[in-house]
């Protein structure tokens, strides 16, 4: 499961900001979906030019 | 998982891998200028705004813009008009016929004044290419189906992408890509990584593009079934040539459904209305209904209406699935982030075509090797 973990996070953070921007009925929703989004992004950012670990 | 299920779940990746890399990267590249399109529009000047006014200018009816537009294109009929849902303008959209496939033309009125400030070219300009090249593939309704049948085998691939990710990934810690070793090591380290970080995007803007492509079967489904049943009374009687005012069916839909607004108005004889009828397509004011649409059946002769019922589930799946896949739905943000996203899904396309052509004899043994360590 250990291998999982971060995946299922990325993809409900993912589809959680995907459906807030759409359903959400103010612009306060809009901000939380942008942040939610952008967490998948810097993940990449930090696998690409992170420190190694 | 056994040496068998792996190598099943390899050959179902790497083949519908191989089916739709190349037209997926025709996709992901047209799709990144089809994200700013809006703004594109308003950069080149195919895109005009009507004037800042007081936000409480009285609007004028539909019905001059419709005159005028006759006057500019007498050998034409109108289609349809149709309201923006950003700015206070209307749309008229002509052809030579009413039921003909594309318009000749299209202006742009300014809802307060019903003066033309736009006119729209039609089949010409840089995004008309792009648009063709991603939704049809510049060949038509085929070319649209066989993007949905390639959005299939994305679908397949990401699935069996993910149930190699696990075994393939070992003991690594998530995210890693190891910058020493082989070449062939980093591509596939980079391609595991991008790829299970996008994975729920792929996978929704994947499916949604695949429920796009079904649009014109779909709608052409409602309309010999739905709107058949909707209009039996009226089966077999002329095309009325000289409609009803459009400007008091608009103000008929409107009084009829009052919280929407009026979206589109298809013509008598034309492909969204009936031969007797003016079709209006109804919108929800608020956020969340403002993609939803009601149609609301208006007699072309008596101006009455006759009929209005909620669209069936398959055509409001295409509704909301569109914005889903544009990512148009959520302000300048998320355009930016829909534009990375889209550039991450083009590295998991172009490593995966790394770590094809540096495809290795000994694969079999590699797949030996990670059952055993799963």
């Amino acid at each position: 499961m250990r291998v999982w973990k971060w995946p299922l996070v990325l993809a409900t953070l993912t589809l959680f900001g995907l459906l807030a921007a759409l359903l959400g009925q103010t612009e306060g929703w809009w901000i939380v979906s942008w942040l939610c989004l952008a967490v998948p992004l810097l993940a990449i950012a930090r696998s690409l030019f992170g420190k190694r670990r | 998982m056994t040496v068998k299920g792996l190598r099943v779940w390899y050959q179902v990746h790497k083949w519908t891998s191989l089916v739709c890399t190349l037209f997926l990267l025709v996709l992901c590249i047209t799709g990144l200028p089809l994200i700013f399109k809006d703004e594109i529009g308003i950069l080149s000047g195919t895109t005009v705004v009507p004037p800042e006014m007081a936000p409480d200018t009285p609007e004028v009816g539909v019905d001059r813009m419709i005159e005028d537009a006759r006057r500019r294109r007498p050998d034409d009929q109108v289609m349809y008009v149709s309201r923006s849902s950003d700015h206070p303008a209307w749309f008229v959209g002509m052809a030579k016929s009413v039921d003909a496939a594309n318009p000749t033309a299209v202006f742009k009125y300014d809802a307060r004044t019903a003066e033309m400030i736009n006119d729209l070219p039609q089949g010409q300009g840089f995004m008309f290419v792009i648009r063709s090249l991603h939704v049809e593939l510049l060949s038509g309704l085929p070319g649209t189906l066989f993007v949905g049948f390639i959005g299939l085998c994305f679908v397949a691939s990401l699935v069996s992408g993910v149930v190699l990710y696990a075994p393939y990934m070992g003991r690594l810690k998530f995210g890693t890509v190891r910058k020493e070793g082989h070449k062939r090591r980093r591509w596939l380290d980079l391609h595991n990584m991008l790829g299970i970080v996008t994975t729920a995007w792929l996978l929704v803007v994947s499916l949604t593009g695949i429920i796009n492509t079904l649009t014109i079967p779909l709608l052409s489904m409602w309309q010999r079934t739905e709107l058949v049943a909707m209009t039996a009374d009226w089966r077999g009687q002329p095309l009325v040539i000289h409609p009803s005012s459009t400007e008091q069916a608009v103000e008929t839909a409107r009084a009829a459904v009052p919280t929407m607004d009026v979206a589109f108005v298809g013509f008598p004889g034309g492909r969204f209305a009936t031969p007797h009828h003016y079709m209006v397509f109804m919108r929800g004011k608020s956020a969340l209904t403002a993609r939803l649409l009601k149609p609301v059946l208006i007699d072309a002769v008596s101006g009455k209406i006759t009929d209005s019922r909620t669209l069936p589930w398959y055509l409001t799946a295409i509704l909301v699935a569109k914005p889903l896949h544009f990512g148009d739905y959520g302000g300048l943000p998320l355009k930016i982030i829909w534009t990375l996203l889209d550039l991450a899904a083009i590295g998991v396309l172009v490593s995966g075509l790394q770590l094809w052509f540096r495809r290795r004899a000994t694969a079999d043994a590699d797949l030996e090797r990670l059952a055993a360590l799963s």
